[in-house]
C-alpha cells in the first residue's frame, strides 16, 4: 500500500503454510495459510460463517482446543506456536474475543488490575499504584462509554452483548498490545456502538502495532479502513487485496469468491 | 456390663473413660446430672459409634475411621495467654474485634477471656460450673431429645464449655467469639457443649472458632445447642481449623422461634476427619435460616457436613448453599434432609451444593433428601461437581495472567460466592485472607 514502508519478517506477523485441526478429532479446519501483517498496518480477514475466522484467532492466542499440524506462525520473527496463551500476551498478542468470557465472582476491577500488572510483570515495568490504576482505567472507561458501576461486577455477567464487546477494547486499551486481533467485535453493536468501539480502536493505530480485523460485514470498515482485505473461505485465504475489496465484497457476496454463502 | 456389640477398641475405649471418670466429671453428686449422664451413656453403649449401614453416617463410618479413644484431655494445660489464643486462631481470625470466650482443651477459661463489654446484655457462665446445679432451663436444654449416639457421648462425657443467655432485645454489635482450643501435650479427646439462649429481638453474631495449637492429635466432640426467641436476629459462624491429625465432630442443635432470621455459616480448612452436623428447626412461624458452608480440604482430608432441616411450622424458609473446593485425595460430603411436616403450609426450601475438584483423587458425595407431608410448599435442590472451567482459563491466561495466578483466581472466585453470605464484614475478610492463603500453600 502506499505510504507503507516496507518492513522485516522481525516486524510483523508472519503465517506460513498453517494447517490446523481439532485437537480431539481429525477435523481439519485451517488448509494452509498464508498472511502478513506488518507493524503499523491494519489488516481486516472476512469470510462466510464457519470459514475458519475464530479458530486462526484462537491459535494466535494459543488454545489449546487445536492443533498445527503443518507450517508455522511468528511474531517479530520468533516462533509462537510453542507458548503458553500467557506468554503470548506478555509477548504483545490480544485476542478481543467474538463471544467474551462471563467470570463469576471476579469483580471486573480485580481482573482488570491482576491482568495489567501481569502483562507488566513480563515486561519487566512496576505495578500501578491503586490512584494510578484507578486514573487510568477512568480515562479509558471514559473514551468507551463504559459506566462505573460495570466495574464493580463480576467480569461480563449480566453484560449485554455490546457491553462485553466495550469490555475487550477497554482491556485492549489497558494492555496497549502491539498484535491486536479483534474477531468480530463489531456483531451485537449498534451503529453507534460500533463509532465508540472503532475510535478506541483507532486510537490504538499505530507504526508499532499490527492489527487483524475479523469481520463478517463491511459495516466496521468504514470506521477502521484497512490497509490489506483478506478472504478467509474454507480455511484458505482465496483473495487479497485493497480496501476496496471489502466493498466488493459486499457488493457481490461471498459466492462470487468461490466461498459457500452464508 | 458392657453390652455385646461394642467390639472395637475406640468404642471399648470411650466406655470405660466414662466408668472410670464419672465421679470427677462436673456435675458429679447431682442427681439430675448423674441420671442425665448414665441415661446417656447407655444409649451410647446400646448402639456404640455410628457406622455407613445406619442411613446419616454413610459417607463417614465412625466405626471403622475412629481406632482408638484417646484419654481424656488434662483439665489444666499449662499456663497460656492471649498470644496463645491469637497464635491458634491465626492472625486473620485474631485480628476480629470481638467479645471473647475461651475454652481450652474443654474447660471454659474467665482468665482468658473478655467480656466486659457485654455488661447487662448477656450473662456468661462455665458450663462446668453450670452443671454443679443445674436450673431448670438447663436441664430442658440438657435433655436428650435425638437418638444420636455421638451426642449421647456428649452427654455422657462433657466436661465443660460455655452457656450464654443473650437478654431480650439486646443488640450485640462485636461478634461473641467461642475459641475452643487444643493445646494438650499428648494425644487427648475434648468433650464440650455450648448452650446459648438468645432473648426475643435480639440481634447477635456469635462466632466459634475449633483451633488447636501445635500438632497433638485430638478428638473432639462438641455440641452447641442454640434456642433464639422472636424476632431475633441471629448470625452463627463456625470456623474450624484443627491440626491435621485431629478429629473433629461437631453438631450443631439450632431451634428457632418465631418472625426471626438465623444466618449461619461454616467455614472448614482444618482436621484430618471432619463431621459438622447441623439440624435447625423451626419452632415458630414466619422465620428464616440460611445456611451456607465452604470447605477447603486436600491430602487425605474427609470433610462431611450433615444437615437436617425440621420445617415443623408452617411459613418457614430454608436455603442451603454449599461450596467445598477439594485437591488430592480429600473426600467432601454433603447431605441435607429437608423434613417438612404435615400442615407446615407454605414452607419455602432450596438447597445447592457445588463441588470444584482440583485433582483426579477427590471425592464429592452430595446427598439432598426431602421428606414433604404438605401439599403447599416450594422445595427444590441442586448439586454440581466439576473441575476448574478451561474456557476461563484460557480467557484469563490470554490476558497475560499465569496459570497458577489464574487457577487461584477462579477458586477464589468459587469460594468467595458463598463467603459473600457473611453478613459480618470483618469475618468475611478474615475467611476471604484465608482461603486465599490456603491456595497459596497448595504446594507445599
Ligand atoms: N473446538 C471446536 N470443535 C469442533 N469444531 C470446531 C471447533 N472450533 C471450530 N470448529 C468448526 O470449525 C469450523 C470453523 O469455525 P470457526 O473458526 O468458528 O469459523 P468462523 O469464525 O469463520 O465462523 C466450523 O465448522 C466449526 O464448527
Ligand atoms: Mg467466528
Amino acid at each position: 500500500m502506499a505510504g507503507v514502508k516496507e518492513r522485516k519478517t522481525t516486524e510483523m506477523l508472519e503465517i506460513k503454510n498453517l494447517h490446523v485441526k481439532i485437537a480431539d478429532d481429525d477435523t481439519k479446519i485451517l488448509k494452509g495459510i498464508n498472511l502478513r501483517v506488518p507493524k503499523g498496518e491494519v489488516h481486516a480477514l472476512m469470510g462466510p460463517n464457519g470459514s475458519g475466522k475464530s479458530t486462526l484467532a484462537y491459535v494466535l492466542a494459543g488454545k489449546d482446543d487445536y492443533e498445527i499440524t503443518d507450517g508455522s506462525i511468528t511474531w517479530n520473527g520468533e516462533d509462537i506456536t510453542g507458548m503458553a496463551p500467557d506468554e503470548r500476551a506478555a509477548a504483545g498478542i490480544f485476542l478481543a474475543f467474538q463471544y467474551p468470557i462471563e467470570i463469576p465472582g471476579v469483580a471486573t476491577m480485580t481482573f482488570l488490575r491482576t491482568s495489567l500488572n501481569a502483562i507488566r510483570k513480563a515486561r519487566g515495568e512496576a505495578e500501578l499504584s491503586t490512584p494510578d490504576f484507578i486514573r487510568l482505567v477512568r480515562e479509558k472507561t471514559k473514551a468507551l462509554d463504559i459506566k462505573d458501576d460495570k466495574l464493580k461486577r463480576p467480569l461480563n455477567v449480566g453484560f449485554s452483548g455490546g457491553e462485553k464487546k466495550r469490555q475487550e477494547i477497554l482491556q485492549m486499551a489497558l494492555l496497549e498490545p502491539s498484535l491486536c486481533v479483534l474477531d468480530e467485535t463489531d456483531s451485537g453493536l449498534d451503529i453507534d456502538a460500533v463509532k465508540i468501539v472503532s475510535e478506541g480502536v483507532n486510537a490504538l493505530r499505530g507504526p508499532e502495532r499490527a492489527m487483524l480485523i475479523i469481520t463478517h460485514y463491511q459495516r466496521l470498515l468504514n470506521y477502521i479502513v484497512p490497509d490489506r482485505v483478506h478472504v478467509l473461505s474454507d480455511g484458505k485465504i482465496v483473495r487479497s487485496g485493497g480496501k476496496e475489496l471489502a466493498l466488493e465484497l459486499e457488493e457481490s457476496g461471498y459466492a462470487a469468491f468461490g466461498a459457500a454463502a452464508a | 456390663m458392657i453390652p455385646e456389640i461394642l467390639k472395637t477398641r475406640a468404642e471399648q475405649g470411650f466406655a470405660d473413660q466414662f466408668i472410670a471418670g464419672k465421679a470427677g466429671l462436673p456435675g458429679a453428686g447431682n442427681a439430675w446430672v448423674e441420671g442425665l449422664r448414665d441415661a446417656a451413656w447407655k444409649t451410647y453403649a446400646a448402639t456404640g459409634l455410628p457406622h455407613r449401614r445406619i442411613e446419616e453416617w454413610k459417607y463417614t463410618d465412625l466405626r471403622t475411621l475412629l481406632r482408638d479413644a484417646y484419654p481424656p484431655a488434662p483439665a489444666l494445660a499449662e499456663a497460656l495467654n492471649g498470644d496463645d489464643i491469637a497464635q491458634a486462631l491465626g492472625k486473620d481470625m485474631a485480628g476480629i474485634d470481638c467479645h471473647l470466650l475461651v475454652v481450652v482443651d474443654g474447660h471454659f477459661r474467665a482468665g482468658l477471656s473478655d467480656v466486659s463489654g457485654l455488661a447487662d446484655r448477656a450473662k456468661v457462665h462455665s458450663l462446668g460450673d453450670a452443671l454443679g446445679d443445674p436450673e431448670d432451663w438447663l436441664k430442658s436444654a440438657l435433655e436428650q431429645t435425638r437418638s444420636d449416639t455421638v451426642l449421647a457421648l456428649n452427654t455422657a462425657l462433657m466436661t465443660g464449655g460455655v452457656v450464654l443467655r443473650i437478654e431480650e432485645d439486646a443488640s450485640i454489635g462485636k461478634p461473641v467469639h467461642i475459641v475452643h482450643l487444643f493445646a494438650a501435650k499428648d494425644a487427648a479427646s475434648i468433650t464440650t457443649r455450648n448452650i446459648i439462649v438468645i432473648g426475643a429481638g435480639a440481634e447477635v453474631t456469635l462466632l466459634e472458632s475449633y483451633v488447636s495449637l501445635g500438632s497433638t492429635p485430638a478428638q473432639r466432640n462438641s455440641v452447641t445447642d442454640l434456642r433464639a426467641g422472636d424476632g431475633s436476629r441471629v448470625q452463627h459462624v463456625k470456623f474450624q481449623n484443627e491440626n491435621l491429625s485431629s478429629v473433629h465432630l461437631t453438631n450443631w442443635m439450632t431451634r428457632l422461634g418465631a418472625d426471626m432470621t438465623y444466618n449461619a455459616f461454616q467455614f472448614s480448612i482444618g482436621a484430618s476427619l471432619a463431621r459438622n452436623q447441623i439440624s435447625v428447626a423451626f419452632a415458630g412461624e414466619g422465620t428464616s435460616s440460611h445456611l451456607s458452608s465452604a470447605v477447603m480440604a486436600r491430602g487425605k482430608q474427609h470433610n462431611d457436613t450433615t444437615v437436617v432441616i425440621d420445617h415443623a411450622v408452617p411459613g418457614c424458609e430454608s436455603r442451603e448453599f454449599s461450596k467445598l473446593v477439594l485437591d488430592d485425595a480429600a473426600r467432601g460430603i454433603i447431605q441435607c434432609k429437608v423434613k417438612v411436616h404435615r400442615g407446615a403450609q407454605k414452607s419455602d426450601g432450596y438447597q445447592m451444593a457445588r463441588g470444584l475438584l482440583l485433582s483426579e483423587g477427590a471425592e464429592f458425595y452430595s446427598k439432598p433428601e426431602l421428606e414433604i407431608f404438605a401439599d403447599d410448599v416450594v422445595c427444590g435442590h441442586g448439586s454440581t461437581s466439576g473441575q476448574v472451567d478451561e474456557n476461563l482459563m484460557f480467557y484469563l491466561r490470554s490476558r497475560g495472567i499465569p496459570e497458577a495466578q489464574a487457577r487461584a483466581l477462579l477458586i477464589t472466585a468459587f469460594v468467595g460466592e458463598v463467603l459473600e453470605k457473611i453478613a459480618n464484614e470483618d469475618i468475611r475478610a478474615a475467611f476471604m485472607n484465608m482461603a486465599e492463603t490456603w491456595l497459596a500453600s497448595e504446594d507445599e
